[in-house]
């Protein structure tokens, strides 16, 4: 089965109520109340390839969990259509829960009060996945996750990563061609954000799983996705390469200069201009005209000076991303799910 | 049909209970503190009297102690295991009930048949206890004992719908402890778990009469101990069926409705 994701025009409208300052505001809010209505997600398109691995990003509050939550089929669009592995979600909710996993950041779908092991197995009957298979697959996900260690004991009692690892299991034992992470790592240790880097690499990798991952964690995104689609205020903003978003928003570097006389002219160059200068000390920077990169601009700063020291500041993947949040329009306000 | 398949669900309360010894031990403890008192408070209350609201001592006895065990078919620290409607509303959980091939209502419902099979193992084994001991009177034929079944199995079905209506409360109020307490003690004064309905004013029953409180089990314990006689069961039986359909139905309808407001509440 392709484990392709087709989305077009995607929109979402959720209508709230406006709650009024203050005691009378209150009353008046019970009384009249006001409803407003707010863009979640507005036109929104793109793809994933079956067999991808891509980075959903955008500052909180973007439209980043309701675009999920659409594909997953929990809610449906105001306007636009999407399918997962070619069923439209929202329309055939219990044909998609096949096709697709799902973890939610810290929520755990886990019963509480049991070993994980048996909620495992409650998970693999209402999947109807086949014993021989669900043991197979239980035994590659604890050579990848190191679930045994932990596997008899009560989920109440696990850690937040054994909890994560547990609900990555689980997500995936019915071999879902799609999968959808919402923020997976978020608040666990880096030994184990590792340990589950690797095992999603493997799904895509090896298995061949479509992945659409959201995260505030720009290591991550670094060392999974290929490709990122950035929103904001619902809208998309870029949907390309890493290497495309650096060009795009990236191109915050500086070149610091020791100059070989401290009392040397120095002018700005086509592209690069001064940032500051402490004596001998220059610091050059981009113009935020046509900038050169950083080591066009390098090469300028040598040629037209006399220079004893040189060094480079790049920005990295989240100096970029804050540039991109910002030129995409300010951070935006979570939008209240309402019905 | 992965509800066929997803019968593994109805484990879930007995599993989490039976990893919990201390909380096999606090029932235990509560039952028989409950049972000892309720048979010894309605002793008391008849030491000078034979009968009164058509029931003598024996009678009314055996009432007060079977609606201490078969409150226990449905009265598990769910709340403990997570797995309430209003834990999942508040936690944001509750989207994993839209995001498996099992629809959420058959889930509910599978978690609750569970959860009362186990309960049904202490009320019986309460029950076999007390016989043995004299505190309750056994039904007096093999056909009271089977109307009573029927209308036990039918009053159950009548208190887990109620029940129901309160967990799909949450869709729309994300908590419903009021409803809770209110529900609580509604149920137990009307359903006749305090005192049998027989002691209240004519009002009262006919008040009563219009809610499915008394379905729940005035009726199948009255049935039981021969204040309804069998000649009413028919009817009876018939009330608790009409319950039913009506509140299947309309949980149904609020399951269509509460669908639309999974992701406004939490998730």
């Amino acid at each position: 089965m392709s484990g392709s994701i087709e989305v077009r025009g995607l929109s979402r409208t959720f209508h709230t109520t406006v709650r009024r300052p203050g005691l009378l505001g209150a009353v008046r809010s019970l009384v009249n109340p006001e409803r407003v209505a707010k863009e979640a997600v507005r036109d929104i398109s793109f793809e994933v390839a079956a067999g991808e691995l891509l980075a959903l990003l955008g500052p909180n509050g973007a439209g980043k969990s309701t675009t999920i939550k659409m594909l997953t089929g929990i809610l449906t669009p105001s306007a636009g259509e999407a399918r997962v592995a070619g069923v439209v979600p929202y329309e055939e909710r219990e044909r998609n829960a096949r096709n697709i996993g799902a973890v939610f950041g810290q929520r755990t779908q886990l019963w509480w009060d049991l070993p994980v092991r048996e909620s495992f197995a409650i998970l693999r009957d209402i999947y109807e996945v086949p014993k021989a298979e669900h043991a197979a697959r239980l035994k590659e996900f604890d050579e990848l996750l190191d679930l045994s260690s932990f596997w008899d004991t009560r989920v109440r009692h696990l850690s937040l990563g054994q909890r994560v690892r547990s609900d990555l299991a689980a997500a995936l034992l019915h071999d879902p061609p799609v999968v959808f992470l919402d923020e997976p790592t978020i608040g666990m240790d880096v030994v184990v954000k590792e340990q589950v880097r690797e095992f999603l690499r493997y799904q895509v990798t090896e298995r061949g799983r479509t992945v659409l991952l959201t995260t505030h964690d720009m290591t991550e995104v670094e060392r999974l996705a290929e490709r990122v689609v950035l929103i904001n205020h619902g809208r998309l903003v870029l949907d390309g390469s890493l290497d495309e978003i650096r060009r795009s928003f990236g191109s915050t570097w500086q070149v610091r200069a020791t100059l070989a006389d401290a009392h040397a002219d120095v002018t700005a160059l086509p592209g690069i201009a001064v940032l500051r200068r402490d004596g001998p000390q220059v610091v050059f920077g981009p113009d935020g005209s046509e900038a050169p990169t950083v080591h066009q601009a390098l090469k300028a700063v040598i040629e037209r000076y006399e220079v004893t020291g040189v060094a480079i500041d790049e920005a990295d993947l989240e100096d970029v991303m804050r540039a991109a949040y910002v030129q995409a329009g300010p951070v935006a306000e979570p939008v209240a799910e309402g019905a | 049909m992965a509800v066929l398949h997803a019968w593994r669900t109805a484990r879930v309360t007995p599993l989490g209970e039976l990893h919990t010894p201390p909380r096999i031990t606090a029932v235990l403890l509560r039952l028989t503190v409950q049972v000892v008192l309720v048979a010894s408070l309605w002793h008391g209350l008849y030491a000078n009297t034979g009968t009164t609201a058509g029931l003598d001592v024996d009678q009314a006895v055996t009432y007060a102690v079977l609606a201490v065990l078969a409150s226990r078919l449905r009265e598990l620290d769910q709340y403990a295991g997570r797995d309430t409607v209003l834990q999942h509303m508040h936690f944001g959980t509750i989207v994993y009930w839209y995001l498996r091939p099992l629809p959420p209502q058959r889930y509910h419902a599978l978690r609750a048949l569970g959860e009362q099979l186990y309960g049904f193992v202490w009320a019986l084994a309460g029950y076999g206890v007390c016989l043995a001991a004299g505190v309750v009177q056994p039904p007096v034929s093999a056909a009271v004992a089977g109307v009573f079944a029927l209308s036990l199995v039918l009053g159950q079905l009548v208190l887990y719908f109620v029940m129901l209506v309160l967990d799909q409360l949450c869709f729309w109020t994300v908590r419903n402890n009021a409803a809770m307490l209110i529900l609580i003690f509604a149920q137990n004064l009307l359903s006749g778990v305090y005192a049998p309905l027989w002691f209240f004013p004519d009002w009262f029953l006919t008040m009563s009469g219009f809610l499915p409180f008394q379905a729940t089990l005035s009726v199948p314990l009255s049935l039981y101990i021969g204040r309804i006689p069998l000649s009413d069961a028919g009817g009876q039986l018939a009330i608790q069926a009409v319950w039913v359909v009506l509140l299947a139905l309309f949980t149904r309808f609020l399951w269509r409705r509460a669908a639309r407001r999974v992701i406004s509440q939490g998730g």
